[in-house]
Formats: C-alpha cells, sequence, structure tokens
C-alpha cells in the first residue's frame, strides 16, 4: 500500500526553502523505509495542493523540472469557475503534468475567508463531462489521470462513485471523516479496475501512522494519501 | 415570498441626509408578512424620519410595489404629493424600490436588505428553498432544490465532506443529497438516481432581465 503526501503551498514562507524542505521530506521518507517513486512509475510521489499559497501548478511543473519528481495537481471547485479551471488543464497539459485530483472544495463558511465568494460553478461530475466530450481543444479526458475526491460513508456517495466512474474518472479519494469507509463502495471502485485511496488529515489521525495505516489495510485500498501542513515536521519527518 | 430585513437606520440615515422633503412608500405583500414594510413600519420610519428633522410629505402602503400596474393605480392617491417630494424611502425589496423609483423619477433610498425567495415557518423564521436557478430540477431530486439546500449547490451527489447523514457546513443539518436519495428511493425513481446534469448554464440568469 502506497504512502503519499500532501501539502498546501506555501503562503508567506520562502519558496525556494519550502521547496528545498519538500525534498528532504522526500529523502525522509526513503529514509523510514516508505518508498520513493521513480518517475517510471504510475502513481505521483508528491500531491501538491492549491489553496491560497503560491501558485501550484508552478511548483508542479518546478519539482518537474528542477528534482525529476512526479507531482499530482489537487484543486477545488470551490476557487475557480470553467473557465479557470480549464486555463489551468490547458497549462497541465502543456507542462505534461498528467495526475489531477478534484474536489469540490470546503465550503468559504468553514475556512478563515468566510466572506469569499463561493464559485463553485461546475461540480466535478460536470467537469468529466466537458472533459470526457473533447470540449477543450487538444485536451481529452484520457490525457489525465482523472481522480476525484469523494466521500463513502452513505449510500448516495455509492451513485456519486458510480456516475463518476461513467464519465471516466480513473482513482477516488476517499475523505477520511473518523469512521470507516463503506468497504462496498471500495470493493465496487476496485472491480471497475480503478485505484483508491484514503484522503486523512494528518491531524485527523489519532495514535500513531503505523497504527492507522495498520487499522485500514485490510479496506483494500491501494494507498493513502496523508495531507500534511508543515513541511518540515509531519509524521514522516518525525519517522512516525 | 421574497425575503427582506429592516436595514440599519444610521445607513438610511446617511443616505438621506440631503434631503429634506422625504416620502415613505411600504409594500402591503412580502415586506409586510416579514415585517419589514408594512404599515407598521411604515409609522415607525416616519416617526424616525421627523425625529432626524426631515419634513415626511406622504406614507402610502401599496399592494405589490413590484407590479407596475397597482403601482400606477396606488400612487395616484399620492400623486401631488410625490410632485412636492425630493426623495422616498421605500420599504419593499429590491424590485419594488427600482420599480418606484423609475416611475416616480425621484430618488428612492432602500429601507431593507433583500435576501431570498422564502418559506414562512412563523412571522420571524423563513427558510430558502428556492434560489429562482432558472432550469428547475425538482422533478428529479423527489422534489428538493440541491441548488438551493447544498451550500455549494451542487448538481450531482454529495461532496467529499459530509458525514454520511449531516452537511458540512451546516453541521445540524441532514445533508440534501442524501434527502433526495430517501425520497427517490420511496417514490421508487431509480432512473433519477442516476442522472448526470449538466453543467448550469449561466447564460440563463445573466440574459434574464427580460422573458
Amino acid at each position: 500500500m502506497r504512502i503519499i503526501p500532501q501539502i498546501e503551498t506555501p503562503v508567506s514562507e520562502n519558496y525556494p526553502a519550502f521547496e528545498e524542505n519538500l525534498i528532504k521530506l522526500l529523502d525522509g521518507m526513503d529514509a523510514i523505509g516508505l518508498n520513493r517513486l521513480n518517475t517510471k512509475q504510475s502513481l505521483p510521489q508528491l500531491i501538491i495542493e492549491q489553496n491560497f499559497g503560491v501558485n501550484a501548478l508552478l511548483l508542479c511543473n518546478d519539482l518537474k523540472e528542477k528534482h525529476n519528481i512526479k507531482t499530482a495537481y489537487a484543486f477545488n471547485m470551490r476557487d475557480k469557475n470553467r473557465i479557470s479551471v480549464l486555463s489551468d488543464l490547458i497549462t497541465l497539459k502543456q507542462t505534461g503534468i498528467k495526475d489531477i485530483i478534484v474536489s469540490e472544495g470546503v465550503h468559504p463558511l468553514k475556512t478563515e475567508f468566510r466572506a469569499a465568494k463561493p464559485v463553485y460553478d461546475i461540480d466535478i461530475l460536470g467537469l468529466g463531462l466537458i472533459l470526457k466530450r473533447g470540449l477543450i481543444s487538444g485536451v481529452p479526458l484520457d490525457f489525465f489521470n482523472f481522480g476525484a475526491a469523494v466521500a463513502a460513508s452513505a449510500s448516495v456517495d455509492f451513485l456519486k462513485v458510480k456516475k463518476l466512474i461513467d464519465i471516466g474518472a480513473d482513482r477516488f479519494f476517499i475523505n477520511y471523516t473518523g469512521k470507516d469507509p463503506y468497504e462496498d463502495i471500495i470493493k465496487y471502485i476496485k472491480s471497475k479496475n480503478k485505484e483508491v485511496f484514503l484522503h486523512v488529515k494528518e491531524l485527523n489521525i489519532s495514535g500513531s501512522t503505523d497504527d492507522f495505516i495498520k487499522k485500514v489495510e485490510n479496506l483494500g485500498l491501494d494507498g493513502v494519501i496523508i495531507k500534511i501542513t508543515d513541511e518540515k515536521a509531519n509524521v514522516f519527518t518525525h519517522g512516525k | 415570498m421574497f425575503l427582506t430585513e429592516k436595514k440599519a437606520l444610521n445607513e438610511i440615515d446617511e443616505a438621506i441626509k440631503k434631503y429634506k422633503k422625504v416620502g415613505i412608500i411600504g409594500c402591503a405583500s412580502c415586506a409586510s408578512v416579514c415585517l419589514t414594510g408594512g404599515s407598521k413600519e411604515v409609522k415607525e420610519m416616519e416617526k424616525h424620519l421627523k425625529a432626524f428633522g426631515k419634513e415626511v410629505t406622504f406614507t402610502i402602503s401599496i399592494d405589490e410595489p413590484c407590479d407596475k400596474r397597482v403601482l400606477k393605480e396606488d400612487i395616484r392617491f399620492v400623486e401631488d404629493e410625490v410632485e412636492d417630494t425630493e426623495a422616498v424611502v421605500v420599504l419593499s425589496c429590491g424590485t419594488g424600490v427600482q420599480t418606484i423609483g423609475e416611475f416616480i423619477g425621484k430618488k428612492v433610498i432602500a429601507g431593507t436588505n433583500s435576501k431570498y425567495i422564502a418559506q414562512t415557518e412563523h412571522i420571524g423564521e423563513y427558510n430558502a428553498l428556492c434560489a429562482g436557478c432558472d432550469e428547475c430540477r425538482l422533478n428529479f431530486t423527489g422534489g428538493v432544490c440541491t441548488v438551493t439546500l447544498c451550500p455549494k449547490g451542487l448538481l450531482n451527489g454529495p461532496c467529499e465532506g459530509h458525514n454520511g447523514i449531516n452537511c458540512e457546513v451546516f453541521e445540524d443539518k441532514e445533508c440534501v443529497f442524501v434527502k433526495s436519495y430517501d425520497l427517490l428511493t420511496k417514490y421508487s425513481e431509480e432512473e433519477n438516481l442516476n442522472k448526470i446534469f449538466e453543467p448550469r448554464d449561466y447564460g440563463y440568469s445573466t440574459t434574464r432581465t427580460k422573458i
């Protein structure tokens, strides 16, 4: 089972120092026995999430060009309308970054930007439809490894997963809310030969990371995404 | 009903400070129901403006100030007073304010903030159920509007943030997609459970000034 770190881009920190710390982070993962993937393998080594920090596309491209690190670009439907999202996808295509992880996104009311206009112009299924139909010239859906963030704690989530598979989603990232996801949903995703990961915030892991991984190991997942908040001090650098 | 709330009086005072002769028009429909523009609120506004040193030239409550036909009929009762008025405080929704402003050709001052199309639970307690989104999907959702009741206005299923029952944003409220699922199952509308909605066409709302 793969364990992949995810991090948001920095807000005020020195950007080159942040980049350097990410390299150390990946080296640290090697040191504690987590396999660092080479770029020929299909999974990304690191997930860079766009929130309100430095442009994540820039960072993904830098890591690829300067350090040969394979990243996935994680973005949400909250902050950008379809024009802006499609612009990002065209940029990704141009830079050769294929792995995308799309979520609906945490509502501004649950962030420090309570007054921000929530966009949600299209939902992730809508984005999939646009890509599937080839509506952006030269950017077909199958260019990307289209990852979708979903919940898996209600029957209605099953329906959303089915719809996402219908429109061509490749990977699923189940948001961990404190209870185990429905195993039926995981089995269904696997039965369709799609990859499925559990996405957990570092701070939501009670106890040690090892214990958490052991706990979810039998769910049939392809991996766990651990979202860290600090690139210098986290479960990977501490070797937890 | 279209829900409004009273504006802070200091905001109205600021907007009206350079005018001496002021009229007040209330709305006897929606604004009356939500206690922002009925005859009682018109009287209160009159009292406030007089205390603020204004000469109140007229007061009137119009049944539906957003309906030009009704407005045209009712405004005749105060035609001369309107002529002698510099500005009018309107206690109605934004549609009423603009309709009156256009019709009388005088400065209008909004006395309320316009909120949303509302269901009345009790006086003072309202729920937003419809966002007037142009493309009603209620026939496919079991009769609950996900555009309005999901804070993200999603169409094709819940976000990743719900906990299996409740909404990520309003944690004491059921996720509307969970509710929709239950209703569609109850009505045996399996075909609608799997329906994928196209992205919304916002061109409709941009061009809806005339229908």
